[in-house]
């Protein structure tokens, strides 16, 4: 456990591959192991709902013992940098307001970004918490997050943007404190995608790799000769319909073997499968806590 | 179910929009090559094919270049481009800025963000671009396939934003002024709005303020040709001649999406011809009850099966028969939601197919899904 558990965990992948789902169920996994967890969102608020609990604009949501949720928002992140830069609630209220400001700001490129992984990594320096975990935006606008402190300090001559970017680098690069998990899915898109985020995020960025996590895995069921006899003169039109689901499960169980192999041999990190689950109802707190399960048990 | 009929094709743009990864590119190709099939010229603009597809439609890594894919079949003609957002940015200043202000706008920072990462850009240099290949009538349909967004209403959003990016008067008669008189550095202190810049270079540093300023003033000359061609775009995706198709998964998440989506673009007048929800899962059981495993170890015996192995054969079946009702029934849930919302247009489903969609064969099966026989 101790050997993944980190300060950071950044939670990085495709669209739709499970980036929120994850991060939720490494955040139970770690609040039980006994660790103190905050999970970050950007702009949404789905964590809480998932874990049955409800958000609370931009406050800190509790959600469990030890568990806690934070969704970061551009406008308040901006407001609490200007204030840490200004000291004056006044003048920072009298800037934020004003038109010509917020469409100066809106230009700055990736200052949204900056002030919302600034918020992040405070919450990580504080040491309220012992780990957190980001469930950072789709890979384009993930890697850009991500990039942010060394674009800057490419870019920025020596000052207070560059003061910035410098600190939140050494954590980052940090890989005593940093980890980032990249999801994926048994599927050509989404590895391709992996392996180039992969490099992106490593040699690009700079950044210690974690795991990978493979969502929707779906376990080998049925051998060659059993889907062989089933094909051939069925009459009964319930194992017809069986016949053909357990032919597309087989598909899908192969494919996901090759995707995990191929993922094994491109990248030299720790693989987790996590099961394609199939609830009655909505994908809920259940759903979570048998993944955090998963989690746990390959930790 | 309804399906899509060939009458889709009297449009001469169709624009595939909706959140990433639910199919938008592969659901344009299919457009595009169904189009050809009923004996159209046309062509797709795809932003990010997964690499198999872009093969199997011959794209190269060069982007921005019409492609011919070839259909012994057909009558009509299939084209694809793959679009290089960027390069097309840069294509777009050249034509339309003066070659005295290009280079230094390039260069510029703020070009930059313009160009890449500021929302909506991706979206609108895309529409900009299908504008000029509308324009060459060199094709008779053209589908486009948009660039994922976080938002998917950041497309129709996405001129406004480029155009107040450009053209923000207050800003610019703040900055301007003081960076005509040279000097920057000492005159912006001495302007009108000093408490505020002041704080602001406290926030940004000065430099950054200066090349705001230079940027704004470079861009100005060109800002009246940015603005007609965006209104020329917008008049052309809002006219009969232009037509949208929603794309979505039954998923909860972007099925929300998708009801809210349409809702803008019905308010903003434009054309849905329908709502697609894709990679549906079915249940190949349809109306019949779920089995239990005794049940299919009847049956087994009866067609002469061996229910050997561990878990027995019959056990297996029957999970994996649960599995895929429990997949489809909240999936239908999810979908008959979304048809209640988006109705009366039209809502036509795609199954999920065990593999993904990366070959032409693969794109005809989508075709019989999309499209009726007839
Ligand atoms: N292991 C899984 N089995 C089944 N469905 C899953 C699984 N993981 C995620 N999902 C579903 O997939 C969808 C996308 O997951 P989400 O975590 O929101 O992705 P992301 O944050 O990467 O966009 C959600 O509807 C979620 O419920
Ligand atoms: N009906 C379908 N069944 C199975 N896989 C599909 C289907 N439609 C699309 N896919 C696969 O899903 C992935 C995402 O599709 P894509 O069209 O690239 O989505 P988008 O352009 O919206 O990001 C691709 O790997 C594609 O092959
Ligand atoms: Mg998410
Ligand atoms: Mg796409």
């Amino acid at each position: 456990m101790s050997r993944l558990a980190r300060r950071l965990h950044v939670v990085i992948g495709k669209g739709g591959v499970g980036k929120t789902t994850v991060s939720a169920a490494l955040g139970l996994q770690l609040s039980r192991a006994g660790r103190r967890v905050l999970v970050a969102e950007v702009r949404v608020q789905q964590i809480p709902r998932l874990l049955g609990a409800e958000g609370r604009g931009y406050e800190i949501v509790r959600i469990a013992d030890r568990l806690e949720a934070i969704s970061l928002d551009p406008k308040e992140a901006m407001r609490e940098y200007a204030l840490m830069r200004l000291h004056s609630k006044l003048l920072v209220r009298s800037l934020l307001e004003n038109r010509v400001v917020t469409a100066f700001l809106g230009f700055i490129p990736s200052l949204p970004e900056l002030v919302m992984l600034g918020k992040l990594l405070h919450c990580v320096r504080t040491g309220e918490w012992d780990t957190v975990i980001f469930d950072a935006p789709a890979t384009g606008h993930g890697l850009t997050f991500l990039g942010v402190p060394q674009a800057l300090r490419d870019a920025v001559p020596p000052g207070a943007l560059r003061s910035e970017a410098d600190w939140m680098q050494e954590i980052l690069v940090d890989s005593t404190a940093t980890a980032v998990e990249l999801v994926t899915l048994p599927e050509e898109l989404a590895v391709n995608e992996t392996l180039e985020l992969a490099e992106k995020a490593g040699q690009g960025l700079g950044l210690p790799l974690g795991r990978v996590l493979l969502n929707r895995h779906v376990p080998l069921r049925f051998s060659d000769e059993e889907l062989k006899r089933l094909e051939v003169g069925i009459a009964s039109e319930k194992l017809a319909a069986a016949s053909r689901a357990a032919r597309e499960h087989e598909i899908r169980a192969r494919r996901s073997r090759h995707f995990e192999e191929r993922l094994r041999s491109s990248l030299s990190l720790p693989l987790v499968t996590l099961p394609m689950l199939h609830p009655e109802r909505a994908f809920g707190r259940a759903e979570i806590e048998a993944l955090a399960e998963r989690i746990e048990a390959a930790s | 179910m309804s399906a899509l009929s060939s009458r889709l094709f009297e449009r001469e743009v169709i624009v595939c929009v909706g959140a990433g990864g639910v199919g938008k590119t592969t659901v344009a190709a299919t457009v595009a090559l169904q189009a050809a099939l009923s004996g159209k010229r046309a062509i797709v603009l795809t932003i990010d094919p997964a690499r198999r597809l872009a093969n199997a439609l011959g794209l190269a890594e060069l982007g921005n270049q019409a492609t011919r894919v070839e259909l012994p079949d057909a009558p009509g003609e299939l084209w694809a481009m793959m679009l290089d957002l960027k390069r097309s940015w840069d294509e777009f200043i050249t034509r339309t800025v003066s070659t005295e202000h290009r280079d230094a706008i390039l260069r510029n920072r703020f070009y930059q963000t313009l160009s890449s990462s500021l929302a909506g850009s991706q979206e609108y240099i895309a529409t900009e671009k299908l504008y000029e290949l509308h324009s060459s009538g060199r094709w008779e349909v053209l589908v486009l396939d948009t660039p994922p967004t976080q938002n998917a209403l950041d497309f129709l959003d996405a001129p406004r934003r480029i155009l107040d990016f450009l053209g923000n008067k207050p800003l610019r008669r703040l900055l301007a002024p003081a960076l005509v008189a040279g000097r920057f550095g000492l005159r912006l202190f001495q302007m009108g709005g000093k408490a505020i810049l002041e704080g602001l270079s406290r926030l940004t540093g000065i430099e950054t303020l200066e090349e705001l300023a230079r940027f704004l003033v470079e861009i100005q000359p060109t800002y009246d040709a940015f603005k007609e061609r965006a209104a020329k775009v917008r008049e052309l995706l809002a006219s009969d001649r232009a037509a949208f198709l929603l794309v979505t998964t039954a998923h909860g998440t972007p099925v929300e999406e998708a009801i809210s989506f349409h809702r803008m673009l019905v308010e903003a007048k434009t054309n849905v011809a329908a709502v697609i929800a894709n990679r549906v899962h079915v249940d190949h059981l349809g109306e019949l009850s779920l089995p239990s495993p005794e049940e299919l170890a009847d049956e087994l015996l009866r067609e002469g099966v061996p229910d050997s192995g561990q878990p027995a054969l019959s056990e297996r079946l029957a999970r994996t028969l649960r599995e895929m009702r429990a997949l489809a029934s909240l999936d239908a849930r999810n979908l008959e939601r979304l048809a209640a919302s988006v109705h009366p247009t039209p809502q036509v489903r795609v199954p999920r197919f065990p593999a993904d969609v990366y070959d032409l064969a693969a794109l005809r099966m989508v075709a019989d899904h999309l499209f009726s026989r007839s």
